[in-house]
């Protein structure tokens, strides 16, 4: 699984490892250049083979291409130039990645080479050019001053430029480039970690499991209203416990003040009315949209309205007329459904009901 | 009363919905051979089942798709069959539970596994204690499970504040 075009590392060392310092930079400088120019066409091909997602290995790729190559700095003797961050506009064709986990993981995951596609046609002169996949090290990883100010993209390129400094300066033998003339499978994932980032299997899951957690909390503050101030997980965390405990009292409380109502016999009234009015509801809604005045409440409302109701669900045949009872029924609660509002529509119903009466 | 009618307009399917239908036909059936509840016992008993009732008709309407709901479901269903002193058994259990499992994921990826990041000062903790089956849950779920389950209470909420409104006009 050798990408193509990726990042160059420092100490890429252009056909057999450890070649003299001075011809590998500049054979270095030249295979970067050229592998710059590579278009990230080839992701299709071999973002199959990479284990990571298309999009990621995508993303990669055009973070490894620059516009130019920079001057190298003159930290190291024979650095190669540096890998700016592409700040190139992304080929329609990729896709960013949104999750963060992947995000990190592409960051974590520098995959140097590129894959020889014809199109560059820029076969490094040197025949034994290779882009090979990069070896893990444990402990060799440079301090990477993980701002999160910084862009991702910023961070990678930076976090390379150092890895590549420290590569020419430490040794050579770390990693190579192989060029892949076709698709070949690598059974597992090489990865270079960032700087100041230990390469450990247990820390790469552990970040990974941070960075959900992190998004899970982000998806938790747009929740809760008034959280998106609040920067800091704990603090967060503090008014997602008040919220939810709120509404956990607001429920109980609710639900004492059910239990103290009256009880009423209303087991088929919604059922009726429901079915009853649907048909009607869209006909009378017009009618029924101006909303009328609130009503006095008297203090017996409540009593008179619980009776016609019982008496409408279960006899349905109300003594005192029941087309108009079905029609004061259907057509507050067309209002009613339609409206889908608060205490309003409970005032015409109600209100409605009582001048009946 | 039309509440149920009241609320259902848009999506017949959705969780509003069912949630409302669910808990109109529990409180029917509470209320239907009781006369109105004079005695404070009485009402705490009908508090009580009415909280059953809205927290397992939401539980029932989301299903099983949710670990919270599951939980809810089946500490509510354990709740009528062993009597309420249950519901606190079973709460020491969960938690037992967790301990072990906290202990086997400790035991087994020493440092690799460290279940604690989200330290905060025993929020996470406490956040478990709110949310029914968080005790058993790993931190990430967890937080997916909050984020779930204070969407339907805002719903239970919405919901049960109409139906007080219909209820009590005045």
């Amino acid at each position: 699984m050798d990408p193509t075009a990726g990042n160059v590392p420092g100490s890429a060392v252009p056909g057999p490892d450890h070649e003299e310092p001075g011809l590998e930079t500049l054979q270095f400088r030249e295979e970067i250049q050229r592998l710059i120019t590579v278009p990230p066409d080839n992701a299709s091909s071999f973002t199959a083979l990479l284990e990571l997602p298309p999009t990621q290995a995508m993303e990669l790729l055009h973070l490894s291409p620059e516009s130019e190559p920079n001057p190298a700095p003159a930290a190291v003797s024979g650095e190669p130039p540096l890998l700016k961050p592409c700040a190139h506009p992304f080929n329609s064709s990729l896709t960013f990645p949104s999750n963060a986990t992947l995000i990190e993981r592409a960051a974590k995951f520098s995959i140097f080479g590129g894959d020889q596609s014809p199109e560059t046609g820029a076969v490094p002169s040197n025949p034994g050019v290779n882009l090979e996949k990069v070896k893990s090290e444990p402990a060799e990883s440079d301090s990477n001053p993980n701002s999160s100010q910084e862009t991702k993209s910023n961070q990678r390129s930076s976090a390379k430029r150092k890895e590549r400094e420290k590569k020419v300066k430490v040794s050579m033998k770390k990693s190579k480039i192989e060029a892949k003339e076709d698709a070949d499978k690598i059974p597992y994932v090489h990865v270079r970690a960032r700087r100041g980032q230990a390469t450990d299997s247990h820390s790469l899951a552990e970040r990974a499991r941070r960075e959900k957690i992190n998004a899970r909390m982000k998806l938790l503050q747009e929740l809760v209203p008034g959280c998106n101030k609040i920067s800091g997980t704990a603090l967060v965390l503090d008014e997602i416990i008040n919220h939810v405990q709120s509404l956990q009292r607001q429920v109980e409380f609710l639900s004492m003040r059910l239990a103290t109502v009256d009880p009423r016999i209303d087991s088929n009234l919604d059922h009726l009315l429901a079915t009853e009015s649907l048909s009607l509801m869209q006909s009378n809604f017009s009618s029924m949209a101006p909303p009328i005045m609130w009503p006095e409440l008297p203090i017996n409302g409540n009593r008179q309205q619980y009776q016609q109701q019982w008496h409408f669900d279960a006899l349905h045949q109300p003594g005192w007329g029941r087309e108009e009872d079905n029609h004061i029924f259907i057509t507050p609660e067309a209002s009613l459904i339609s409206c889908n509002s608060s205490a309003n529509s409970a005032s015409l119903h109600t209100g409605h009901v009582k001048t009946e009466l | 009363m039309n509440s149920r009618s009241l609320l259902l307009s848009p999506n017949p399917n959705s969780l509003k919905s069912r949630f409302t239908k669910g808990l109109l036909r529990a409180l029917s059936r509470i209320n239907k051979h009781r006369q109105q509840p004079r005695s404070s016992r009485e009402i705490r008993k009908r508090h009580r089942l009415i909280k059953a009732a809205a927290y397992g008709s939401m539980a029932s309407s989301v299903g099983n798709r949710r670990a919270w709901s599951r939980a809810l479901l089946w500490k509510i269903r354990n709740q009528t069959r062993r009597g309420y002193a249950a519901t606190r058994n079973i709460g020491s259990s969960t938690r037992q539970l967790s301990m072990k499992k906290r202990i086997c994921d400790l035991q087994k990826g020493n440092n690799s596994k460290n279940r604690v990041e989200v330290g905060g000062l025993g929020q996470v903790d406490k956040l478990r204690r709110l949310v029914p089956g968080g005790q058993v849950m790993h931190t990430c779920s967890l937080l997916e499970e909050t984020a779930h389950y204070m969407k339907c209470l805002a719903t239970q909420v919405k919901v049960m504040t109409r139906i007080v409104e219909v209820y009590n006009i005045p």
